[in-house]
């Protein structure tokens, strides 16, 4: 009897061992299993971290990943996600579900509540196949931003400072989507009363803008508000004081058939662990000092155990 | 909209709507303002470039010298991708219209020496001498022997540069000028293909019009004579040292 | 006014050595893509154009439109060409070939033409007198004293193919001109140089060589001064 189970379980071990080493020899992955993940980002720096923080982790688990960076702006990334062609992207939730709302023909619904509009996302998007993980403590958002000498002359410190009259003087810098989304030009006007005389397309929160404060082609621009050359630029961010912004945390938006226990699990820890003072300071080794997004990533990534 | 368009008549008739909203027209972002900017910015550039460029290709093919120079600066010029000359122009001097107009400026150069430098060699040289002999003195033997000669190949590299500064302008729109680039740039921005097809659109047919009427212009300025003898040469189409110089440059 | 760059607290250099050797890879990689793409647009240009140069040289009636619309194509800026595709085509590696390879049309259905015409008559003349047949004619007299107006078109067409495929960085492709919309977007100047230089540098390579191979291949014909 004795004798039988050691031979069987000498036999299943050699099998085992033929099973993997085959496996290992002809290069196949041991988790052969794992799917390919197509993660992409924005046009901007931030984007394309979280992006690698993202695959990076998840490449750490066996994952094959494939990156879209810098696919383009929201009306090519969200619908892309949509209809299949990539699969994961950092998404941030009022600015996201806005968009969905607007595509969706309903009506604008993001609030300050992350969780509400995360909420939202997933009941607008469950009959895609996608859905928004939790968001994280991490905030980006729309934010104004003028020059020091600007802010001097005409006493601004918050949104509401600037007056309709200053206002028609003035040209308003930006993406070229500005002048139609909600968290821009459109709720400057609705929230704020402001009409500028001119509106210049530009990049977004990019050098295009920055350059474009400091020579004074444009009186005050979109940026993001944990851009890592604000402070080293001089400008002046105008405070929402009227919430035109609402919650614009990070959030994953993920295909539902790349998202299996796993892969939600790792997502949510990272987006627990990151915060906004980490996101400005990655943004400023990449846009100031010139940095790869992907190797800040990295780095982010092997800190916090990922 | 943002998504590829299934119905090719569909699309056209969305391009067809786009061109009839009268918005589209009017105001600062609008069609006519745009296209506005886009000749005077094409227009200036081609002329502060002639001013540099004609003296320059018509010094060098009057007195013979230097003419190694003159063709292969064209060569070198098309080299340079005119995406890069603008950007880098970005880096030097902002954004805006100044490092479109630079860069422009630099790009509309090349082309109008080297034509000019041809064309003043196809001058005979024993209708040069000639001319000496009967007394004209360098001024007149320029102005009214070599010039109207040479004037065709000038004008060949006028409108050659011409072209380019137009296409250049269009690309300009990524380093925040204006111009018809501004609809391809944003309708690529926004994913708004009705917007960028038709600004493709007035981009083509603005530099087919400026091709076309500088060609005119040229074939006027070719005298006579000229015209005639190489009338059969011309019948055969593009045979001519003119149009490989055009195309050259 | 010289711009010093967006960045207040560190200047950025025209050139950061190690930038460039961290990112090696990616150098090579946009320069293998550059060549790829030009290579791609300017055989299949090649392949387009003897038939229509042959087409446009015999029939008056086919010449006025063949040059009508490769001239056309060459006229409209290539940001409009990709753009009139973008909708149908998307942003893929086909709509930046269809745009390359018209934007070469022009320049070597004409070169082509030139060179043909440029056969002199008397020697079709003994080699129909020899009995050579049309297509033979064609293939061992015509287009062979053809050839160095037609390798000149060649090295025309590349020179400019490689100008333009920087601009296929605008919609998915770039090659080394991603290098510089790289550049632009983050407002970091090594990449810039880095892909203009390698631009310029592969331009005046494919330049000379080309030469080189038009002397070589035919040592009788003296091309004057061709540009």
């Amino acid at each position: 009897m004795r004798l039988k189970r050691i031979f069987v379980l000498g036999a299943s071990m050699v099998a085992l061992a033929l099973v993997t080493t085959s496996c290992g020899s002809t290069g196949g992955p041991s988790s052969s299993a794992k799917a390919t993940i197509r993660v992409a980002s924005f046009n901007f720096s931030e984007s394309i971290i979280l992006a690698h923080i993202y695959g990076g982790a998840l490449k750490n688990k066996g994952y094959t990943i494939d990156y879209r960076d810098k696919l383009g702006n929201r009306e090519i990334v969200e619908p892309s996600l949509e209809n299949g062609l990539i699969d994961l992207y950092a998404g941030y939730a009022a600015t996201d579900l806005n968009f969905i709302d607007k595509r969706q023909g309903l009506a604008l619904e993001a609030g300050t509540d992350a969780a509400a509009n995360v909420q939202k996302i997933n009941s607008r998007l469950s009959s895609k196949g996608v859905k928004a993980l939790d968001p994280s403590p991490a905030v980006d958002q729309n934010a104004f931003a003028v020059t020091k000498a600007e802010a001097d002359q005409y006493h601004l410190t918050k949104l509401s400072d600037v007056t309709p009259a200053i206002a028609s003087q003035w040209t308003l810098g930006g993406p070229p989507e500005c002048p139609q989304r909600p968290f821009c030009a459109l709720g400057l006007q609705s929230v704020y009363g402001l009409k500028f005389k001119a509106f210049k397309s530009l990049d977004t929160g990019g050098p295009l803008t920055f350059t474009a404060l400091k020579q004074g082609s444009i009186n005050i621009g979109l940026v993001f508000s944990s851009d890592g050359g604000i402070s080293a630029n001089n400008f002046v961010v105008l405070e929402d004081d009227k919430h035109l912004q609402q919650a614009d945390n990070v959030v994953p938006l993920i295909r539902n058939d790349v998202a299996n226990s796993e892969v939600v699990a790792l997502l949510n820890s990272i987006d627990a662990k990151l915060n906004t003072p980490d996101l400005t300071a990655m943004n400023k080794s990449a846009d100031v000092d010139k940095q790869d997004p992907a190797d800040i990533a990295a780095t982010w990534v092997k800190n916090h155990g990922f | 909209m943002g998504e590829k368009p299934s119905n090719p008549m569909n699309f056209i008739g969305q391009v067809v709507q786009w061109f009839l909203d009268p918005a589209h027209w009017q105001g600062d972002s609008g069609i006519l303002h745009r296209t506005f900017e886009h000749l005077v910015m094409s227009g200036l550039s081609v002329l502060a470039a002639a001013l540099i460029a004609l003296p320059v290709g018509i010094a060098i093919g009057h007195y013979g010298r230097g003419g190694i120079v003159a063709i292969n600066v064209s060569n070198i010029g098309r080299a340079i991708p005119s995406f890069a000359l603008l950007v880098i122009a970005v880096q030097l001097f902002g954004i805006g219209a100044l490092p479109a107009f630079i860069a422009l400026v630099a790009l509309a150069i090349p082309p109008m020496v080297t034509n000019s430098y041809i064309g003043m060699r196809e001058v005979d040289p024993d209708v040069r001498e000639a001319a000496r002999g009967m007394g004209m003195r360098e001024r007149a033997v320029l102005a009214r022997v070599e010039l109207p000669i040479a004037l065709p190949f000038i004008m060949a590299g006028i409108r050659t540069s011409a072209v380019n500064v137009v296409a250049t302008a269009t690309l300009a729109a990524l380093v925040a000028w204006g111009g018809l680039g501004r609809f391809i740039v944003d309708g690529l921005g926004l994913q708004d293909y009705p917007m960028l097809f038709a600004g493709a659109l007035l981009v083509a047919v603005l530099s087919l019009i400026v091709e076309f009427s500088l060609a005119g212009v040229q074939r006027l300025s070719t005298p006579a004579g000229l015209r005639l003898s190489k009338s059969s040469q011309k019948e055969e189409s593009s045979g001519t040292a003119l149009d490989t110089a055009a195309v050259a440059a | 006014m010289l711009a010093t760059g967006v960045v207040g607290a560190v200047e950025d250099p025209w050139i950061r050595w190690s930038w460039i050797s961290g990112h090696a890879d990616v150098i090579i990689a946009a320069l293998l893509q550059h060549i790829q793409l030009t290579l791609i647009a300017v055989v299949i240009g090649l392949v387009i154009a003897v038939p229509l140069g042959l087409l446009a040289w015999r029939s008056r009636v086919f010449r006025g439109p063949i040059f009508s619309v490769t001239g056309i194509l060459y006229t409209i800026p290539s940001l409009a060409l990709f753009s009139f595709l973008l909708p149908f085509t998307g942003l893929t590696i086909l709509t930046a070939e269809i745009g390359l390879v018209g934007y070469t049309l022009l320049i070597l259905v004409r070169n082509i033409v030139v060179g043909l015409n440029a056969v002199p008559g008397d020697v079709r003349e003994a080699a129909r007198g020899m009995g050579f047949r049309p297509l033979a004619e064609l293939a061992r007299i015509d287009l062979p004293l053809a050839f160095p107006a037609i390798l000149a078109g060649v090295r025309i067409a590349t020179v400019t193919t490689i100008g333009l495929v920087t601009v296929t960085a605008l919609i998915g492709e770039g090659g080394l001109g991603s290098l510089i919309y790289d550049g632009l977007l983050r407002d970091f100047k090594t990449p810039l140089v880095v892909g203009t230089v390698l631009s310029v540098a592969l331009a005046v390579i494919a330049d000379l060589g080309l030469a080189g191979a038009q002397r070589l291949i035919t040592p009788w014909a003296r091309s004057r001064a061709t540009p």
